[in-house]
């Protein structure tokens, strides 16, 4: 090495294992082939719904933050909400896909959730 | 033959010293106008990423800098005509100069962080938990405006003698509130990896021309920072990592550099279908990397 470079560090190990989770993250892609593709797109879809319920659960915390519902607003939130994770957890199951296995890498922007 | 790039280079001159790269091959110059990609010639396909490689690609790029501005080119990229380093020189022209221009003189510092997220969570959480913390007012514009990790209130909708007691509570109701525990908690969370952030961003900001903070890239790893350092103000950058080492705090530190500058190469212009990736050319390079 022609620079004069320090590399510097008290814990080793835990970087390298956190820079290498950093790394595993990235080349994950859809195989799409005649075998897994239902899974493949059922993956995809089930991505994209799983991100717009963490939205909607999301501005529901908020709104809720923010004081400005009635307890029977709550309540209707909470039983759509409730209502909405139990069919996702249904059709994750019927797919055979773990919470984990529902992201896409979206390159340089890194993970969609 | 193929042809592995290194860098650009801001001369367009032959290069005097023998530098070797993969395989052992002398790399030399291509140049375009006044700057210049260095290369070398590839006989083999880069089977494997191996540590001997990324060493040698990073020692070439190293070479060049005593005497250039470098723009390092990622590892293992490979042209597989003579004049795909050219195309690609003058399509980014402009770019290039612009990158060579602002990054003269500069080199680049990491600095990644571990923080014992376990700890932070559980303080959170107890915080939360505290009988006292189920306060009075509602959390929210008191919580923003002023900080106190001591004390996290609720909600007016959830405070104890609200009208609907836990016994006779629906079960939606139970899961919004549930929900909103770990909403607080995740929000706090969160703004605590900010304020953990500023305090080590804070050391190096005033030194360095440029940052890139990615923060929270694994639940740990709180923070992986490139800094873009004058040459000049190395020492200082070195100083103050020293001093930030020594502060008190829980936090596990990876420093390192200087470092070529990878993470601060901008590109604004992108190819386009019609003028770089034709689909003809898009095909020639797929049926060459197959390999037939």
């Amino acid at each position: 090495m022609t620079m004069e470079r320090i590399i510097e560090t008290d814990s080793q190990e835990a970087f390298i294992q956190e820079v290498e989770k950093v790394q595993d993250a990235l080349p994950s892609r859809i195989n799409a082939n005649p075998k897994n593709v239902e899974k493949g797109l059922a993956k995809l879809v089930l991505t994209l719904v799983e991100l717009i319920r963490k939205l909607l659960e999301k501005q529901a915390m908020r709104r809720i933050e923010g004081g400005s519902l009635s307890e029977e607003e709550i309540e209707g939130i909470g039983e759509t909400l409730m209502k909405l994770e139990n069919k996702m957890k249904e059709l994750k199951d019927i797919f055979g896909l773990k919470d984990e296995e529902l992201n896409l890498n979206l390159g340089p922007l890194g993970d969609l959730m | 033959m193929k042809i592995y790039a290194y860098g650009i280079i801001d001369s367009k001159d032959t290069i005097d010293e023998t530098i070797f790269g993969l395989e052992g091959a002398s790399v030399y110059n291509i140049s375009y106008r006044d700057i210049g990609m260095v290369v070398s010639e590839l006989r083999q396909k880069l089977q494997e990423i191996t540590d001997a490689n990324v060493l040698k690609h990073e020692e070439v790029i190293e070479a060049l800098m005593t005497k250039s501005t470098v723009l390092p080119i990622r590892f293992s990229t490979i042209f597989y005509t003579k004049e795909d380093p050219f195309s690609t020189m003058v399509f980014y022209y402009q770019d290039f100069k612009d990158n060579l221009a602002r990054l003269r003189n500069k080199v680049e510092f990491g600095i990644k962080v571990i923080w014992p997220v376990e700890t932070k969570k559980q303080r959170i959480i107890d915080v939360y938990h505290k009988p006292e913390g189920n306060g009075l007012a509602s959390y929210s514009q008191s919580h923003k405006a002023e900080h106190n990790p001591e004390r996290i209130d609720l909600p007016i909708p959830f405070k104890e003698g609200s009208n609907v007691s836990i016994s006779t509570e629906s079960s939606a109701k139970t899961f919004v509130k549930e929900k909103f525990h770990e909403h607080i908690i995740e929000k706090e969370f969160q703004e605590e990896a900010n304020r953990c952030i500023q305090v080590v961003d804070d050391y190096f900001n005033r030194i360095a021309c440029e940052k890139k903070l990615k923060r929270l890239q694994t639940e740990s790893l709180l923070l992986n920072a490139s800094y873009l350092v004058d040459k000049d103000r190395q020492n200082e950058f070195k100083q103050a990592f020293e001093q930030l080492k020594n502060a008190p705090s829980d936090l596990k530190f990876l420093f390192s550099g200087p470092w070529p500058c990878y993470n601060f190469i901008n590109l604004t212009k992108r190819p386009s279908s019609v003028d770089y990736f034709n689909s003809e050319d898009m095909l020639g390079r797929l049926l060459k990397t197959q390999d037939l």
